[in-house]
């Protein structure tokens, strides 16, 4: 009996060890990428899992926020979110991030130095930066003939009902502290006080509130000038030259989206092997050619034809002043309020 | 009467008009060769032959329809039931079911959204096919049982009972005599979950996994980009789909007759 | 209020039963469904609604009044105020066209009708965002209905139709037209032939049938219309955001960007949508209340 007893003991730990062993052999073979809607190429994920073996679930959200409302569900696991810069930080804050393990990650080393280190990522420790944009000022040519470079000239009486701005509180809030010389995160109750009447000035000359596609009002000729994503303002001039894209001198929002591993990420290997993929020059250069933003990846960008190169929305001239969101906390709830009680007044 | 049934049918022809104006953009755009929806440049086939390239999207189609087919099934059968058992019987708290079965509709779609993706992860549900469908019959049933509600209002109680006098059991009579009767409300119902159903995008995203997106959800994601002809392309080809499968069937129903 | 009357009156003439297993067993389902998939819902907002705001979204488990002390703010009054009148002249609008055009489908022979009602509903087994903008072409200042107007001499320049109001009311009747055809129908095609023809020929003249026959008989159809419009258009808001270039906003974009804009204040949307389905399941349990008074005296 004890002998039958001790015999079935070993099998069970053999029989766990090899299993033990079984599954250190076989990591899972897929990953769940969580990223924005058509943000991550079919060709870049089909290239990936037949070169690793290694399925990807890629499910699509259209906002930061509708993103962390899934994830902090639990109702799905993720290897892999692609949140933006002010995203990451709060992420970061409440511990749900994983820290990347580089050694694993050996193209890391073409991220340029300039996206490396940012305030929402200091110690360059979470985050890959995906694709970089800014939000900045078109304008139709043909109709705007005066030099526009600030935030000012694009909120004139003359314009009125001629404006398209990007339907996003934290953005237009932004626009008017930067009119006031402060940096879009300046935002406290006081300066919060001091955009109220520019907002009052400003909000009922505009026509269109558009964050999903600002590019329509602007190629229908119904507005001849707007505040838009930098990659609205590249499709448009790829569509007709006369789109011209001007960063404000105030200084701009730019945003950085990176990918980034959930704390409870049942894959985290795999992800990162996603996260080495992307950044070789030649697979990072797909992405550009589907996306029209500013590539964070140095060596892709040598690569990038000149019509890439040349489209001032996706690679701005000169040294334009730019800066990331930070995570404000609660103060977004009062930017919120303003923006709706300022509409509601319209 | 004569002059009255011409007006009316002139009205309809407008209305219809009013109907299928955007759809003929919808058509005319499939065949432009810009990319953008926005403005016509040139004629072109190429947006046919590329939907066969894009396995997404004729994929997210394909789950669309799942998810519509079942999800209209379920909300006429739990409907028209549970309307006919409301009307019928005396039910204990009748009004405040009736209250209750409002709610999905008064909700707004992200409170109904997040609200059932959190119960999913109490229940352990995990997302799929199942919870999108089951989210999808909580906002539809409601219209069902509301059309059912308007054509049993006035029903002649004497049309049941003659049945059952005539020896039926209630089932049959169910079956025999009020299905028939209720017949166009089931098929109002049914059409307007199918097309509800079909549509949804706000409750969906929160309810769908990664491998069972609707088309919805693919074609919002797809605005940023450009909404590209290709959609106009794969909904033209579904409407003349449902278009010819109506047309047959009637054509054969006259046949057989 | 003819439309009280008749349910009544229809009401009435059923004897309702005392439920034995058998029917219990059918209504089951539904009652399941309701309390587990609409009121446990409900009641995770409810008490969602009473907590803190989390940092990431979420809440906090921490009792506050504080979310229901912002609901009352003259802001969302407004806002709630202008929904309800978006909706309400969408619902209006809905009924004077869709009537007819229920009544022809209704009175037309069974080899139409289904015809008919497949052509209804088709159009809407799109995309809502494609047929959306595909009335911004139609309606854009060098649009196609500016153009033909330009062009027959109607005006000298373009009219601005995109981006006003009324453009956001042509795009909720378009998008609700079917929810009001299809219930309306379903009570006219029950219409007694007889009855309606005898209404015309006692020499009442069309108008006068029309209002004194026919509307009140098909009253259950035209309550389950408009309930269909007017509740879903309420909450509709993208509509607004498109064709109406997004200007003001709709209690529907309120509740939303509390869970998927930059404020990530969860409990304060659904102390918002809360209050918004009390004020409504209030209101639709005092016009049966109602109903039913009547009904019993």
């Amino acid at each position: 009996m004890k002998r039958i007893a001790s015999l079935a003991g070993v099998f069970l730990v053999a029989a766990s060890v090899l299993a033990g062993c079984q599954s250190a052999q076989e990591p899972p073979k897929e990953i769940n990428l969580f990223a924005w809607s058509e943000y991550v190429p079919q060709g870049v994920i089909d290239g990936f899992t037949k070169e690793t073996g290694i399925k990807v679930n890629y499910e699509a959200y259209a906002s930061n926020e509708e993103m962390l409302a899934k994830l902090v569900s639990g109702a799905q696991k993720y290897d892999l979110i692609q949140p933006s810069e002010y995203t990451i930080e709060a992420l970061i804050k409440e511990n749900q991030l994983l820290p990347v393990d580089w050694s694993k990650v050996p193209n890391s080393k073409n991220i340029g130095s300039q996206f490396k280190n940012l305030p929402h990522d200091p110690e360059h420790k979470y985050s890959v930066p995906w694709m970089a944009g800014s939000v900045g000022i078109v304008v139709n040519s043909e109709k705007v003939t005066e030099e526009i470079d600030e935030y000012d000239d694009v909120f004139q009486e003359k314009y009125s009902g001629r404006i398209v701005v990007l339907d996003d509180p934290r953005e237009i809030v932004s626009w008017a502290l930067g009119s006031i010389g402060k940096g879009p995160n300046d935002v406290t109750p006081e300066t919060l006080e001091q955009v109220k009447p520019i907002l009052a000035k400003w909000l009922p000359l505009v026509k269109v509130y558009d964050s999903d596609s600002p590019k329509t009002a602007l190629l229908n000729g119904d507005v001849d000038i707007g505040i838009v994503w930098s990659g609205e303002a590249a499709i448009l001039y790829n569509e007709n030259p006369k789109f011209k894209y001007v960063l404000p001198k105030e200084g701009a929002h730019q945003f950085v989206d990176s990918l980034a591993i959930p704390a409870n990420a049942p894959n985290p290997e795999g992800a990162m092997a996603f996260m080495d993929y992307i950044l070789r020059p030649e697979v990072s250069k797909l992405i550009s050619a589907d996306f029209p933003y500013t590539n964070p990846n140095v060596e892709a960008q040598k690569r990038l034809s000149p019509e890439e190169k040349n489209n001032p929305a996706s690679y701005p001239p000169g040294d334009p002043k730019l800066e990331g969101f930070r995570d404000i906390g609660e103060q977004a709830v009062q930017i919120d309020k303003i923006v709706t009680d300022m509409k509601a007044e319209g | 009467m004569k002059a009255v049934n011409t007006s009316l049918a002139i009205w309809t022809a407008v209305v219809m008009v009013f109907f299928y104006l955007p759809i003929a953009i919808l058509v005319g755009f499939s065949f432009n060769t810009s990319r953008l929806n926005i403005l016509w440049e040139g004629f072109t086939l190429e947006w046919y032959a590329s939907i066969w390239r894009d396995a997404v999207l004729v994929r997210a189609l394909e789950n669309s329809l799942i998810v519509a087919a079942i999800s209209t099934l379920l909300s006429v059968v739990l409907g028209t039931t549970g309307a006919w058992m409301l009307y019928r019987y005396r039910v204990p708290a009748v009004r405040l079911w009736q209250t209750l079965v409002f709610i999905p509709m008064i909700i707004p779609e992200v409170i109904m959204g997040v609200s059932l993706l959190i119960l999913f992860v109490v229940i352990q549900l995990e997302l799929g096919f199942a919870t999108i469908i089951i989210s999808h019959i909580t906002f539809c049933f409601p219209f069902v049982m509301v059309a059912i509600e308007a054509r049993l209002a006035g029903l002649d109680a004497s049309l049941e009972e003659a049945a059952m006098d005539l020896g039926a059991t209630p089932a049959v009579a169910f079956r025999k005599v009020l299905v028939p009767y209720l017949m166009p409300a089931i098929v109002s119902g049914a059409l307007m979950s199918f097309t509800l159903s079909l549509d949804e995008l706000i409750v969906t995203y929160f309810t769908a996994s990664a491998g069972t997106r609707t088309l919805p959800l693919e074609i919002f994601g797809r605005v940023k980009k450009g909404l590209d002809p290709t959609l106009n392309a794969i909904s033209t080809v579904f409407i003349l789909a449902t278009v010819s499968v109506v047309l047959i069937s009637e054509l054969l129903k006259r046949r057989s007759r | 209020m003819r439309t009280g009357q008749t349910t009544i009156a229809a009401a009435a003439s059923v004897r309702q039963r005392t439920p034995g297993v058998t029917a219990w067993l059918l209504m089951a389902p539904l009652f399941l469904w309701v309390l587990l998939f609409v009121v446990a819902p409900t009641l995770i907002m409810l008490v969602y609604s009473f907590c803190e705001r989390g940092t990431l979204g979420g809440v906090v488990f921490k009792f506050t009044l504080a979310n229901y002390a912002a609901v009352f703010d003259a802001t969302y009054l407004r806002i709630v105020i202008r929904s309800i009148l978006f909706a309400g002249l969408t619902t209006a609008v809905c009924l004077v066209m869709g009537y007819p055009v229920a009544y022809h489908i209704g009175r037309s022979s069974e080899k139409w009708r289904n015809i008919l009602l497949m052509l209804v509903m088709i159009p809407f087994w799109t995309s809502f965002l494609i047929r959306t903008y595909a009335w911004m072409t139609i309606l854009k200042s060098e649009g196609l209905l500016n153009s033909l107007l330009v062009q027959y001499g109607l005006i000298t320049q373009p009219f601005e139709m995109l981006y006003t109001p009324g453009a956001v009311v042509l795009g909720l009747v378009y998008t609700f037209l079917p929810f009001m055809i299809l219930p309306i129908y379903t009570s006219v095609e029950k219409l007694d032939n007889a009855l309606v023809e005898a209404a015309f020929d006692l020499g009442a003249g069309p108008m006068r049938a029309f209002s004194k026959v026919i509307v009140p008989m098909t009253s259950p159809g035209i309550t389950a219309g408009i309930l269909l419009v007017f509740v879903p258009a309420l909450g509709l808001y993208a509509v607004n955001d498109i064709l109406g270039g997004g200007k003001v906003d709709m209690i529907g974009n309120i509740i939303e960007n509390q869970f998927k804009g930059n404020a990530r204040n969860w409990p304060f949307g659904a102390a918002l949508g809360i209050a918004l389905m009390a004020a409504f399941g209030i209101a639709f349990w005092f016009t049966g209340r109602r109903q039913a008074t009547v009904q019993t005296s």
